[in-house]
């Protein structure tokens, strides 16, 4: 069940009026029973699985606690991890490796398909209880005593098809608070849904009509062409992404619970570390915590080179993050590589700019413009449909190499969208931005908060019946669902 | 080296490892009082001070940082 479909609103009615009824001790199993319900719809055997995972950890956690000896946490904690690396990991290359299996390619007999399919999910809970894993062993938590509160952590249905990636400690501290969701609280959340709505359903589900269409045959493209369709798939995926977030966040709060943001204006960011500070924020700082740092920490002697391994290593892990294809592997490493060269001239680049106020100030709108490039360039890797179209949509970037089509054709028609449609729905994009700042300035949501409940409600109606009117009924799955 | 050697050698490498002369620190500081404190120059930090103080940190100790004040007490321990 999707977060738009008719039968999730329904579900959602149901559990926030259980939710409500319920005395405050009784809370945490109503959501716990909800989130398996959400969970189980969509695959009764995945709920399983997590269930079983859920019960390892609960137990693991406990005894990592509870082991006299440092060798003892150690060993307990190593196994627990990588027992969930692997089934993150045999998952994921399964489910590339299936189609290899499949009848098609003469590898299995004539109708016989081993089709895998990742637990919805899967890398996201993966990550929550590895991470709560590794907080226990560096005590920086203590174990929890209730399975319960472990497997709603885990479980979390807000959370669970596509984060944001809480923490263990600040999630249990809000369960140790159960439960009680303020009527603000609702409000905001009830809020966020809608911001998500409008993000995802007016804009990313318009820009990926031209997208989609581009990316099914670069080569039929003109550079221009080509270029505004990695612009746009960068729009699209920040809308889709940081809506689907808002959604997340924003059912969180209705039952009281606040999740971690995943974006802060990335596309404003001066340097690409900034980028990664600023973009999927759970899922980097997560890996910055328990993947980068540890393996920064034991490569530290190697100098340098420790630090650009590490950086690779852990870029790499943020593409394969999203699935084994060879995609998402070259999107790592084009990150890791742009990384490291950023990193290790910072400074010196810094100190250069110092010198030159002059340039500085250039430096200062430059900066952001060509961050945004970077990351543009790398998400056509990113969403190319293979690394073969990938070559092809950047060969066919550059100027010169596009024989026969005009290099700045820019053909509506081929392009399957409307001039003045597009532009409508960049105007709103730029909007959409505007309110993500105004947001984070705490005079501006005051300030809203403040204006008559006639005019606030006004647009609500407004942006909700702008929503339903514009929905495109074949409507498009969220693309971090699928991670 | 008493508490206040300790602070002022730290405040030293912290100054040299984030280029900012004027930096201070106190036990209450985190990372996000501090420009520059991310997760690349975070072991940066960590290597300076080992070589500074000469001595070697753990990942777990490491891990458990949550301020400064951690880690005057953390290199206070290991000179004992």
């Amino acid at each position: 069940m999707s977060f738009l479909s008719a039968p999730f609103v329904l579900f959602l009615g149901v559990a926030v009026a259980a939710f409500e009824v319920s005395p405050a001790r009784f809370r945490p199993m109503v959501l716990l029973s909800a989130s398996y319900v959400f969970y189980a719809s969509n695959s009764p055997s995945s709920a399983l699985l997590l269930l079983g995972v859920t019960l390892v950890v609960h137990r693991a956690a406990l005894a990592i606690e509870r082991s006299r000896t440092e060798r003892g946490k150690l060993r307990l904690v190593g196994a627990a991890v990588a027992a969930l690396t692997l089934l993150l990991a045999g998952f994921k290359l399964a489910s590339a490796l299936g189609p290899w299996f499949g009848p098609g390619r003469n590898r299995m007999p004539e109708g016989v398909a081993l089709r895998v399919l990742v637990p919805l999910g899967l890398s996201y809970y993966i990550f929550k209880l590895i991470g709560y894993l590794l907080d226990v062993y560096w005590e920086n938590l203590p174990a929890e005593r209730s399975v319960v509160a472990v497997a709603l952590y885990a479980s979390f249905f807000p959370q669970i098809v596509s984060g944001p990636i809480q923490r263990a400690g600040t999630f249990f501290d809000q369960l140790g608070r159960t439960i009680e969701p303020q009527p603000a609280s609702v409000e905001a959340g009830a809020r966020r849904i809608l911001f998500g709505l409008v993000k995802k359903i007016a804009v990313a589900d318009r820009l990926a009509i031209v997208v989609d269409s581009i990316h099914a045959k670069p080569g039929a493209y003109s550079s221009l062409e080509l270029l505004l369709g990695a612009y746009l798939f960068a729009l699209q995926l920040y809308a889709d992404f940081s809506g689907l977030t808002d959604i997340a966040i924003g059912l969180g709060q209705l039952f009281g619970f606040k999740g971690p943001e995943n974006f802060e204006l990335p596309f404003f960011s001066r340097n690409l570390q900034e980028y990664w500070r600023r973009w999927h924020m759970s899922l980097t700082s997560w890996l910055g915590d328990y993947l980068f740092t540890p393996l920064r920490m034991a490569l530290r002697d190697l100098g340098r080179l420790g630090l650009a391994l590490a950086i690779i290593v852990n870029m790499v892990a943020i593409g394969l993050w999203h699935g084994m294809a060879w995609t998402y592997a070259a999107f790592g490493l084009l990150h890791g590589i742009f990384m490291v060269v950023s990193v290790l001239t910072l400074k010196r680049r810094d100190a250069f700019f110092g010198r030159h106020p002059l340039l500085s100030r250039v430096r200062r709108i430059a900066a952001p413009i060509v961050t945004f490039h970077l990351v543009a360039l790398a998400l056509v890797v990113f969403r190319a449909n293979s690394l073969g179209h990938a070559l092809e949509y950047l060969a066919h970037l550059i100027p010169a190499a596009g024989a026969g089509i005009p290099l700045t054709r820019l053909d509506p028609r081929l392009l399957s969208f409307k001039p003045g449609l597009l532009l409508g729905v960049l105007v709103l994009a730029a909007i959409i931005e505007f309110v993500n700042w105004a947001m984070r300035q705490p005079n501006w949501s005051q300030r809203f908060l403040a204006a008559p409940r006639a005019f606030r409600w006004a647009l609500y109606y407004g942006i909700i019946f702008m929503v339903l009117t514009i929905g495109n009924s074949g409507q498009q799955k969220f693309i971090y669902a699928q991670f | 080296m008493t508490n206040a050697e300790v602070h002022e050698k730290l405040t030293g490498v912290f100054r040299s490892v984030f280029d900012d002369p004027e930096l201070t620190i106190g036990e209450t500081t985190t990372a996000k009082d501090v420009r520059g404190w991310d997760s690349i120059a975070h072991v940066s930090l960590i290597v300076a001070v080992e070589k500074a103080f000469r001595v070697r940190f753990t990942t777990k100790e490491v891990q458990a940082l949550a301020n400064v004040g951690d880690f005057i007490r953390l290199i206070e321990r290991r000179l004992k």
